[in-house]
């Protein structure tokens, strides 16, 4: 989740300089994981089937213990790069430590990008300008596939749960340094997630189900659950829960977090603020021959042009963020390519349930099905991406693709308003955010459509820091936000949007139903796969029932490369490791 | 000794202009929505969470103690701390200075080294064919959006010519000035009808002056009489009007700053007002005001230098 836009949409007109900040919510990347162990190996026998009906061999994680393990990496195995992670997931990322892509060392890349980072506090900071850059320098226990779908080992190499479920014990990989030498040990794992649970950053709703962490030797670490919690694996995964040294190496948290150091590929160099920052090798690295990079940096370059005219001048390597408009147009450029990768961002509406007639479910139901969300994909996408059924997203597990979202229908619209306590329509008003193509095309064939319901409805255009705080103070009727997954498991945004602990009081429209609360908490504790499936799939239709949080559409992330990159991925949260990375 | 004083009198007046910009900045913020808090804490901000970071920024307390405790950190030449960078406002705006400063003299440089020969050949050749295309033809970079122009010039310049660097400021002197070439030339076109014009009225004029008939009597060369005798006295309403036009600069290189990629001085302050990181805002809007005085007081001290009637005193 993120306060700043990664970009992926639009030529945001206005955008100048430093917006994307255009929402709040979410955009937060992460690491991905899978919530219940095993779930992996039971996931790649589903391959990427986006609705991951469980199959009836897949043996269910729940009545068995199941163990992870990765490869041994280091001096001392010959096949040191060679085999897969044995119970892992089959379809184990570029990134993983089991399959290192062939590169040549050295040279620089530049990403150009329309906004600079903020912050590097990994318990404070929300941007993805940030996170994406401090990925690069941490590591977690656990880390995302490619597809998004599954968890695999990382730092942590097996793991083991008691019969109760309640006690997870994890080994850890025997051969990580810090960047400044010193062995990474338990101590500095429990410190690290000990800090992202206490710290009252935002982040600490991620490891909210963990009563405490022991560390029995260096390498083995065990987490205490408050009640059994399924994300529990993809939650380690989320870049909140990096390891960074036990009491910051004996600095404080403040200089700490200013030149931080990690276990990553990458090490802290400069930051030139408002302009670059750039990241060095890291020559204590454990994956063997990483990274190929000598460096890496994030140049900020406001201006949309701009950034496509580094490509095409081989200025920059990579374009963080293209907008649709300009795909087309590097499509012809020799020498650069561009890429959409499936992410997932996911755009909805947002109704403000405090104010009448939201609190109208028929009022809500006429809006939704008065979204023409193909011709939004057409306007705002330019034809990349589809329209959305469901608060879930296909990019994560549980997703269920027959979710009965609304579709554009004024037929039904109407019939929904003749059946609401405002029959004959109301006057409202738009919060948008000025600048944002996705607001500014939303509001205008929204208002052409809700003209025929009788609906008046004006567009307030706000810059992006009031939005935040409008919609933040359910100081609103009608708005627009997007979510981006941090990680592998629907629960993050769930407990967002569903429950009142996950603080955003249900994506800021106040939405509250004790049937979704209660799907909501016993998906978060079910460990059968197929338990969970038919949980989330009942959510999801009731959440669209309730016309709650009408989805927009779904879409990828568009980058723009220099074909000489090699190996660049961006995983579905956003997540993107240079340390696999070359220059051909 | 008179020129020193005019010269302090002047930098007073900074003081209540400086004054009332900060004051009015800080009203103007803190009327619109938006909370720094709530935009660096996100979207798991809790109620708690913004209390907390607050009463870090000492935004809990009363307006005009936090408007006092922004002017008594002044008077020790401290601006503050950035919100969201966690670091000195004026290294900040020092750093972001350096690209805006170097566009806006670059800028102004290229204007009179473009405008001064060209309104010069107008009025010597007056109603002639070029005449008439010098006066008409630099009125297209009036119309020209600087954010095309400067990418027009990228694709003429940086791709197919391979001149400039496309974009940024470069690393060291060498690169800047290579780099500050293309925008400076986008801020120049734009200066440049403007200069034409005005130049070319008071070169018409003083050319058919009685000096300049006396000095072409004495048998004067064209040059020496253009060049010697007029352009010096033609120059001092232009100055004026290059002067009021760079400060006006000052204020909105933004749009060539953006498209050059030079993020100087207009990308940190829209970043900050997006953010609303209000020590930044009002950094920025402090040395805004300092560097119009400036730029106005440098355009006095310049006419004064070229027209001997003006008296500072």
């Amino acid at each position: 989740m993120n306060l700043d836009d990664n970009g992926s949409t639009a030529a945001r007109a206005a955008a100048m300089a430093a917006h994307e900040l255009t929402r709040r919510k979410a955009l937060r990347l992460g690491a991905l994981g899978l919530g219940g162990a095993g779930l992996s190996a039971f996931l790649a026998a589903c391959g990427t089937n986006n609705t991951s009906t469980p199959s009836s061999n897949a043996s269910s994680p729940a009545s068995t213990a199941s163990t992870a393990s990765a490869p041994a990496v280091g001096s001392t195995s010959a096949a040191g790069t060679g085999a897969v992670a044995s119970g892992a997931a089959g379809t184990g990322g570029a990134s993983s430590a089991a399959s290192i892509p062939a590169g040549k060392s050295g040279g620089s890349v530049i990403i150009a990008r329309a906004q600079d980072s903020v912050d590097f506090d990994k318990t404070m900071v929300f941007s993805n300008a940030s996170i994406w850059v401090y990925v690069q320098i941490w590591e977690t226990l656990t880390i995302g596939s490619k597809d998004g779908r599954t968890v695999e080992p990382w730092l942590a190499t097996s793991w083991t749960q008691s019969a109760d479920k309640l006690t997870w014990t994890f080994k850890l990989r025997t051969d990580v340094k810090f960047s400044d030498g010193t062995p990474m040990t338990s101590a500095d794992v429990k410190f690290s997630l000990d800090e992202a649970s206490t710290t009252k950053g935002g982040w600490e709703f991620i490891n909210s189900a963990i009563a405490n962490i022991t560390t029995p030797d260096p390498h083995t670490l065990v987490i205490k659950t408050k009640y059994q919690w399924a994300p529990l694996l993809a939650d380690l995964a989320c870049p909140s829960n990096s390891i960074v040294p036990n009491k910051y190496g004996g600095r404080t948290k403040k200089a700490f977090y200013l030149s931080p150091i990690g276990t990553g590929p990458f090490v802290w160099d400069t930051w030139n603020k408002g302009n670059k920052l750039t990241l060095k090798k890291n020559t204590n690295y454990w994956r063997p021959g990483l990274p190929y990079l000598d460096s890496v940096s994030w140049q900020v370059v406001p201006d949309d042009n701009t950034r496509n005219v580094m490509i095409q001048g081989s200025t920059a390597q990579i374009n963080e963020n293209p907008p649709f408009s300009t795909v087309d147009q590097l499509k012809g450029v020799s020498g650069a390519a561009v890429t959409l990768f499936p992410s997932t961002r996911t755009d909805y509406l947002l109704m403000n349930e405090k104010r009448a007639p939201f609190d109208d479910v028929h009022v809500r139901r006429a809006i939704s099905y008065a979204i023409d969300r193909e011709a939004l994909v057409k306007t705002v996408l330019f034809g990349n991406g589809t329209p959305a059924n469901s608060l879930l997203m296909p990019t994560v597990p549980y997703y269920d693709k027959n979710t009965p979202g609304q579709t554009y229908d004024m037929t039904k619209a109407k019939a929904e308003m003749a059946l609401s306590k405002v029959p004959k329509g109301f006057s409202t008003t738009y919060l948008a955010a000025s600048g944002d193509s996705v607001d500014s095309e939303l509001s205008q064939i929204l208002q052409a459509s809700l003209k025929e319901l009788g609906i008046t409805m004006a567009i307030s255009p706000k810059d992006p820091s009031a939005i935040h705080d409008l919609q933040n103070a359910s100081n609103f009727d009608i708005s627009h936000s997007y979510w981006t997954m941090d990680i592998a498991d629907p629960d993050e945004l769930v407990q967002f949007a569903v429950l009142p602990a996950g603080g955003g009081h249900s994506f800021e429209t106040s939405y509250n139903s004790a049937a979704a609360q209660s799907l909501a908490t016993q998906a978060e504790k079910t460990f059968d796969t197929a338990e969970r499936q038919a949980l989330y799939t009942k959510l999801q239709a009731l959440l669209a029932e309730d016309a709650f949080l009408p989805p927009l559409f779904y879409q990828p992330f568009p980058y723009a490369m220099r074909t000489s990159v090699q190996n660049f991925f961006v995983k579905p949260t956003g997540l993107y490791d240079m340390g696999v990375v070359s220059l051909a | 000794m008179k020129y020193f004083l005019y010269v302090v009198r002047r930098m007073v007046t900074l003081i209540p202009v400086g004054l009332g910009i900060t004051l009015l900045v800080f009203l103007l913020l803190k009327i619109v929505p938006g909370d720094p808090a709530v935009t660096l804490l996100g979207t798991h901000v809790t109620d708690a969470g913004v209390a907390a970071l607050h009463q870090q920024l000492g935004l809990d307390r009363p307006l005009w103690q936090q408007y006092l405790t922004f002017l008594g950190k002044l008077l020790h030449g401290d601006l503050g701390e950035s919100y969201q960078y966690q670091s000195s406002v004026s290294s900040l705006v020092l750093q972001n200075l350096v690209p805006t400063i170097w566009l806006i003299v670059t800028g102004a440089l290229f204007a009179v080294i473009i405008a001064v020969p060209l309104a010069v050949w107008a009025a010597s050749h007056r109603n002639g064919v070029s005449d008439n295309a010098i006066r008409t033809i630099p009125l297209i970079g009036l119309g020209m959006p600087a954010f095309w122009l400067g990418i027009m010039l990228v694709l003429l310049f940086s791709l197919k010519a391979g001149a400039f660097p496309a974009s940024g400021f470069g690393d060291g002197f060498a690169n800047h000035v290579k780099s500050i070439v293309l925008p400076g030339l986008t801020v120049a076109l734009a200066l440049v009808p403007i200069l034409v014009r005005s130049l070319r009225a008071s070169m018409t004029d003083v050319l058919q002056s009685d000096y300049i008939t006396t000095a072409r009597a004495k048998g004067l060369g064209g040059a020496r009489v253009v060049f010697g005798h007029a352009l010096r006295n033609a120059a001092i309403s232009s100055i004026t009007v290059l002067g009021v036009n760079v400060a006006y600069l000052v204020g909105s290189t933004l749009v060539v700053e953006k498209v050059f990629a030079l993020n100087g001085i207009g990308y940190l302050m829209i970043n900050a007002i997006f953010n609303r990181d209000f020590p930044i805002v009002q950094g920025i809007t402090l040395v805004f005001a300092v560097m119009v005085v400036l730029v106005n007081l440098l355009t006095d001290m310049t006419h004064a230098a070229f027209d001997p009637r003006v008296r500072l005193a």
